[in-house]
């Protein structure tokens, strides 16, 4: 994982991608400079920045997604404080979050994120890539295949390539249309933070998806909307009685 | 393994009716459908069930045998796949302690 911050190679370990991009590597600017983060015009700042804090507070209260991830990291010894492992921050381009892993943080673009749903699904898939951060050596910097396989995993079990929002997105697909999309974000988010090619982002990819798609941890199963996220946290929750019965 | 009287089902029997009507549904059978390009079945869930409610009417070492066997499929199942990466022993040293800035305030 990376370093100390002097150390620190630019931009975030694993992002999310908001649309198609034209984006640079280096989409959380301040986190370049020494210092705090870069405030806009002061009234939009305190606009901003307060409604990420409340669809935050919301989303860790409420969403079943992110309730089974914060129990799961909480159980693997990462467990989550809020003021320290978010930052909500404005952030160039068109992503909407990432996860830093030399600061084990996770920045939300607080100018990129439209609504509460949306917020929710930033966070569920910035806490998978915490989750797969905390419970293995993920090579984030130095090894694309391990960048390749969480963003696999995030793109596939955060909601990410739902039916519903691929069609928002006017991408139209039926079968097997969810593993297209979890290809194409996934290589969409590595090309976000890192500075290698598209074939390159692709072969990785291509690599690593058969184990990483179906690697459903910590939920067990891809939970297709709430109801099958609240069903694999009861699952998460019952694991001291499934397993000494089996 | 629980044995002798300490066993139950791995899971509680709504937990399996609530798993198998899920299966069933509509919604299911559409995501199923996206995801893997056909459609799921549900039959083992209801043959779990059906184990489930005969070890709660009759504590039937049979239904017990066919409960476990279903769960440890799914467990290795589950489990077949190689990971990309190392798993840790411990949690990244680091995650708790306090970011730089607040360190040097």
């Amino acid at each position: 994982m990376a370093g100390a911050p002097d150390q620190r190679q630019p931009g975030p370990a694993a992002g999310e991608q908001l649309q198609q991009p034209q984006v640079s590597c280096q989409v959380f600017p301040e986190r370049l400079a020494q210092g705090n983060p870069q405030q806009g015009f002061f009234s939009s700042f305190i606009t901003h920045n307060q409604k990420c804090q409340q669809m935050l507070l919301k989303t860790v209260e409420t969403n079943p997604y992110v309730k089974l991830l914060l129990d799961a990291m909480k159980h693997s010894g990462c467990a989550v404080n809020k003021e320290r492992h978010f930052s909500c921050e404005d952030c160039n381009g068109n992503v909407s979050g990432g996860f830093d892993a030399s600061t084990s943080q996770i920045v939300l673009c607080q100018n990129n994120i439209r609504n509460q749903a949306h917020m929710s699904r930033v966070v569920t898939h910035e806490l998978i890539h915490a989750f797969d951060h905390c419970r293995a050596h993920v090579h984030w910097f130095t090894n694309v295949r391990h960048l390749a396989c969480s963003e696999v995993r995030a793109a596939n079990l955060s909601g990410d390539c739902s039916l519903v929002n691929e069609i928002f997105r006017l991408r139209f697909g039926l079968k097997q249309h969810h593993q297209t999309c979890v290809r194409d974000r996934a290589i969409l988010s590595i090309l976000a933070v890192r500075n290698i090619s598209k074939e390159v982002a692709e072969k990785a990819v291509d690599e690593v998806f058969e184990s990483c798609f179906n690697d459903h941890e910590p939920f067990g199963r891809i939970p297709h909307n709430e109801k099958y996220a609240r069903y694999a946290h009861r699952d998460f929750q019952n694991r001291d009685r499934y397993y000494s019965n089996i | 393994m629980a044995e002798g009287n300490n066993w139950m089902p791995p899971r509680p029997c709504e937990a399996y009716q609530a798993e198998w009507k899920l299966c069933r549904s509509a919604w299911n059978f559409l995501h199923h459908y996206y995801v893997h390009g056909e459609l799921p079945t549900c039959d083992q869930w209801l043959r779990d069930l059906t184990s489930c409610r005969d070890w709660e009417e009759r504590h039937s070492t049979e239904a017990q045998r066919s409960l476990c066997e279903s769960e440890r499929a799914r467990v290795q199942a589950a489990q077949k796949n190689t990971l990309v990466w190392a798993l840790r022993q411990s949690p990244p040293a680091d995650w708790h302690l306090p970011l730089l800035q607040e360190k040097n305030e």
